[in-house]
This record gives C-alpha cells, structure tokens and sequence, in this order.
C-alpha cells in the first residue's frame, strides 16, 4: 500500500478540522473584548483537535504498517490489523469483479482503491487502498491474467515458442504478457488487456434521459398533486386564505418534490456521467463517475442476469437501460450493477453482447430486438393465459417467456417495457409458486433464482401447464449447460493456455 | 395438470413429531392472552368472555393451519436435484440442483431437539433459494447432509 495511504483516508478529519477551524476564526475575529475569551477556548478546542486528528493519522500508520497483500497464482493473501490480525485470502478463480475505485480525494492526487470481489458472501471481497493509479492499474491486469488461468512460466514458455500460431488474434496479443513483479514494489509488468470501446454516453443524452424517466415523472407528479390538493382544501374549507393554503401545501410539496428530484438526478448522473463501456480480452470493462470514478473489470462468464428497462418516454427515442447481477458485490448494488444508463438499442444489443456472446439464435440481434418491443406470442414468446387479466390486467398482454438453448428470456411491463434475460448455466435454484386467487384461475408462477443483486427473474401468471414443464425444461436445460460451461481460468478452458504448464 | 406432480419421484414428508413442535410454539404465544382474558373477564367485566372466545377460536385456526402445513410439506430426491415442496394456500416447488448448493446447514431449537428432529437448510448463491426441510428425524438429518454435500461435490459447478 503506498505510505500515503492513511492520509487520503483520514481526509474527512482533515476537512472537519479545517471546517471548525473556520467556523472559530469567523466570530472571533469580529469579536469585542468580551469575546476574547470565548475565542481562547475556540482556539483550545481547535488545536485539541488537530492532536486528535494527529493521532487519528499516527494510529492510521500503525495500521498502514502493518496491513500487506501478496498475489499467488491461486490466490491474493490480505493481512491488516494490529490488535486484532486478520488474515484473508480471496481465491482467484471464484474472481468475479475487479474495481479500480478513485474517490475524489483519490483522484486529486492520482490514487485509487482496488477491490476484488470473489462471491463468499458477505464482507468477502479484498480492497486495498491506496495504490498509486498506475499500481492499481498493474494489479488489476495481473490478478485479471491470474485468474484466467495464465501463469508465469506459460508465459515464458510462449516467447521460446515463438512460431506457435495454432491460435491467431488473442493469443498473439497475450504473447506479450509478462509477469514479474518487481521487488519492493506493487507494480507488475503485466500490460493492459487491449479494451475496444463499444459504448460511451453522451452527456446532453444522459441528461435528458433522466429528466425523462420515472423518477422525474414522479417528483413532478407528487409536486402537482401537493399544488391541487392544497387548492382544493382551500376552496373546500372556507376559513382558510386560499393563497396561504396554496403556498403552504404547494411549498411542502415543491420543497419534497424538488428534494427527492435532485437526489434522484445526483444518484443518476453519478453512475451515467463519463459512462464507458468496452471490452477487453480479460473481461468487460465498465467505467463511470462524477465525483468518484469507479472502472470495473468483470471477466467473461460472470454476469448471472440481464435486465432491460424502457420507461414510457424513452420509447420515442428507442431507448434502454440495463442493469445486471454480478455475484460478489454487495454494497451499493445501484451504483455497481449498471451496465448502460442509457443507450439505443444498437447500443443496448451490443451491450448484452459483450456480457453475453451465445443467446442460442443464429440471429441474435433480431431475436432480442423482437424480444424488447415484442408483445403476445410474437416471437415465439410463451404468453400469459386468458384468464390472467383478473390479477394481472395491464401487464398480461405483453408477459411472455421464451427459452433457447442457452439462455431463458423473460418479457414483461406495460408503461415501463422489460426484458430479463438469464443464461441456463446461471441458474441458481427454480421455484414453481401459487396463490390462491391464481390456483382459481389456473395460472402460476416460475421464478428463476440468480445471486444477490438488483435482477429477480420471475415469470409470472403462466398457465399451469406451461408453468410446470417450464420447471420442468429449466431444470434439464440448466443441468446440460452447467455440464458445459465453466468460468473459471476461462483463457485455459478456450484454450489459449496450454494446460500442460501445470 | 393441476400442479407439479411427477411420476417418478418419491416425496418424503415431514416427520408428524413436527406437529407437536409446531402446536406448542403456537400454545406458548396464545396461551398467555387466553389465559389474561378469561381472568379479566372473571374479575372485571364478564363481555370478556367474548374476546376470550374469539383468542382460543383464533388459536385452534392456526394450529389447524400448522397442521396442514406440516402434511403438505416434503421433498424428495432426485439425481441431479431435490425437491422442496410447502404450502396449502400459497404453495410453491423449489428445484435445487446438488452442483448449486454452497452450504448445508442443519440446525435444531430445543423444542425441535425433544421430539428429535431438526431442520436441514440448504443454501445456495441466491438469496432467493428458499429450501429448508423442516421436520427431519435427527438421525436422517445427518444422512441427508452427508448425502446432499457428496451429490453437491459430485457435480459442483462455478458460479
């Protein structure tokens, strides 16, 4: 960890004493006699403080000092803490995300967070902060090579082998990594996975995007509603002043609406401003941030599920929004779960490309494209009975369900249009549930359960026919992809490493 | 087709002790307000009978109901996966692939321990997965544990 490391951290008690610094300064310095001695204390309480503070820092390096990681080829090894050591090990192949993370401060001086997140559960993950942004960057590639399966020796082994060409493309390209890291410090000479850019949003874009989605609807909703409803106690009550009733009412519901709407549209640019996504050979590379940038590396194979939104105005622009489960990442799912805040659907299908190549349709893009706006059986899709519209009556025309070879489609909204798509070999457990109101109507529901996250893929009010032997398919399809399919070490799997290294 | 109902498959349900578990959890929590009313209604104001009624009516309707919900739960399993089926009312199947599972978890309270039974957790990635068997005697318990761990290390797949 670099040696500045408990600085940046303990940067809230720096601007905490800086802040009451200037708050005692502001009053005494206008202050008349009788003030003199309220300032001395202000001026004690400041300087205690910044002892505070300076012990804060010192204890800060105790802990720097004593807190180390190393990379194995199985496995990064994490140990911190002075009275109570805590030793973590987070092995490389359950990787499942790689974050790069610059808070502000971070970023002013050029340092970053990594995190490693590995799908064990809760407070499972590894994050060493601070590097040095290039360290980071170094770590993050080889712990990426790592835990794709490509070893050290193979590497060498492939520079005397120089006139292997039995795969083109990506292995020439990966040729050129090395691992070596170099004593006394983080840094390690493996290069950067070569990224393609395939999606960038445009700033003018994301921002009518949000002032155009839900949330800004219904700020706007709640503010008029407040206005009228204040109207109407006025007009209904006489005693009260109409005008004090509007601007009290409407006040409150401005003041909320507003307060709601700004938090919204911060959360949102947040995640959507400098948006990027591309992809690399070590996985697919997500970055974005305002004020803390954030650029996440998720390896091939590990996004559990897909899911699509339009909201009722994008519609005119053809626009989506996706959002998927990746297993591991626990905290602050919104901000780390967006794969594009806003895009066309070119954009959206090339998206779900990256994250997902084989949808098990010669013609993919087609398919999904039908699957996105589709309604009815269009499709192929499998629709919601009939006798659904008694518990489902807005949505029931445009549910439907439809399973290729490899992943299961799930189609459902009305004003907000959704598409959840979920691969076979993903699939964690299935649940076929009934209630009594649908056992009367003879319908059903099929969940399909993926890891933690923002994604729950439900297909909901099938008939009960269709319901059971969709459990039934389910079941056997992800049974025969789970045989195929396998995530870890994914370069040796697709054979762009020779296993017989090990 | 009414609802999941293989051929081949040989549900095992839950053991009837889990029945007397279940109806003293109940006595416990009614018992007290049963018992409070009617020494209310003896000594302050007879109408309380009334309300007296109504807790030891509502009381037989849940144990009818915990009743039923203990028959209508079992699981059975098969090759590559085990079923959890529960519920009257609201009723659901859980299908849970072995090479899915991450842990077992076998756990019994103190009332579970003197029927001697105990409940058999399985858990998966997903927060969703919602299979645990309640009502296994406690020696079948650690058969099916052991069982389901080498199923589960038998065909373990990555996440």
């Amino acid at each position: 960890m670099h040696r500045l490391s408990p600085l940046l951290g303990g940067w809230a008690v720096f601007a905490g004493v800086a802040g009451y610094w200037f708050y005692s300064m502001g009053p005494g310095s206008a202050a008349g006699a009788q003030d003199q001695q309220m300032h001395l204390s202000f001026t004690l309480i400041a300087a205690a403080t910044v002892a505070g503070a300076l012990v804060a820092i010192g204890f800060g390096y105790v802990g720097w000092y004593f807190h180390t990681f190393r990379i194995t080829d199985e496995a990064i090894e994490q140990r911190k803490g002075v009275v109570f050591r805590q030793q973590r090990q987070a092995r490389l192949d359950r990787l499942q995300a790689v974050d790069v993370v610059q808070p502000l401060v971070g970023r002013l001086f050029g340092f970053a967070k990594i995190s490693v997140e590995v799908a064990g559960g809760a407070r499972s993950g590894i994050a060493l902060q601070f590097l040095r942004l290039s360290d980071a960057e170094a770590l993050r590639n080889e712990i990426l090579a790592l835990a794709a399966g490509y070893r050290a020796e193979v590497a060498a082994r492939h520079d005397d082998a120089a006139s292997d060409s039995r795969v083109g493309g990506l292995r020439e390209e990966l040729k050129r990594v090395r691992l070596a890291p170099t004593p006394g410090s983080a840094r390690t000479a493996v290069a950067a996975a070569e990224e393609r850019p395939l999606v960038a949003v445009p700033v003018p874009r994301l921002l009518a995007s949000i002032l155009l989605s839900w949330g800004t609807i219904a700020s706007a909703a709640m503010v008029a509603i407040f206005v009228a409803g204040s109207v109407v106690v006025a007009i209904l009550v006489p005693g009260i002043d109409i005008v004090g009733a509007f601007i009290g009412g409407g006040f409150v519901g401005l003041l909320s609406g507003v307060a709601g709407m700004v938090s919204y549209l911060l959360a949102s640019l947040n995640r959507g401003v400098n948006f990027r996504l591309g992809i690399a050979a070590d996985g697919v590379r997500i970055a974005h941030g305002l004020l803390e940038t954030r650029k996440q590396t998720v390896p091939p194979g590990r996004v559990q599920a897909v899911h699509f939104k339009q909201s009722l105005l994008w519609r005119r622009h053809d626009w989506w929004h996706i959002v998927v489960n990746v297993a591991g990442y626990q905290d602050d799912q919104q901000a780390v779960s967006t794969l594009l805040p806003v895009g066309t659907r070119q954009e959206a299908l090339a998206a779900l490309w990256c994250v997902l190549p084989d949808l098990g349709d010669p013609d993919t893009e087609g398919a999904v494209s039908r699957a996105l706006s589709g309604s009815g059986a269009d499709g192929g899709f499998l629709t919601a009975p009939e006798s659904a519209k008694w518990v489902d009556p807005l949505q029931r025309r445009f549910r439907g369900v439809l399973a290729t070879e490899t992943a299961l489609f799930i189609r459902r909204g009305w004003l907000v249009r959704e598409l959840i798509v979920v691969p076979h070999e993903r699939t964690q457990s299935l649940a076929l549930k009934q209630g009594p109101i649908q056992r009367a109507l003879g319908i059903a529901d099929v969940a399909v359960h993926s890891t933690k996250g923002v994604v729950s893929p439900v297909a909901q009010h099938l008939a009960i026919a269709d319901a059971v032997s969709l459990l039934n398919a389910q079941a056997s399809r992800a049974r025969a992809r789970r045989r195929v399919q396998t995530p870890e070490q994914w370069m040796r799997k697709v054979g762009l490493v020779d296993d017989a290294a090990d | 087709m009414s609802w999941f109902s293989p051929d081949d498959v040989m549900w095992t349900p839950a053991s009837r002790r889990l029945i007397p578990a279940r109806l003293i959890v109940i006595a416990v929590v009614f018992a007290p307000l049963v018992v409070a009313s009617a020494v209310l209604a003896l000594v302050l104001w007879s109408a309380l009978w009334w309300l007296t009624g109504a807790l030891v009516l509502v009381t037989g309707w849940f144990m009818w109901i915990g009743v039923r919900l203990v028959l209508a739960h079992g699981w059975a399993e098969r090759e590559d996966d085990l079923l959890v089926k529960r519920g009257r009312l609201w009723r659901s199947v859980t299908v849970v692939p072995y090479g899915r599972m991450q842990y077992v978890e076998v756990t019994s309270g103190p009332i579970a321990r003197a029927f001697g039974i105990a409940t058999v957790q399985l858990h998966t990635a997903s927060p969703g997965t919602d299979a645990s068997l309640n009502g296994v005697p406690t020696d079948d318990a650690a058969r099916l544990r052991d069982r389901l761990t080498s199923r589960g290390e038998a065909r373990l797949a990555g996440l």
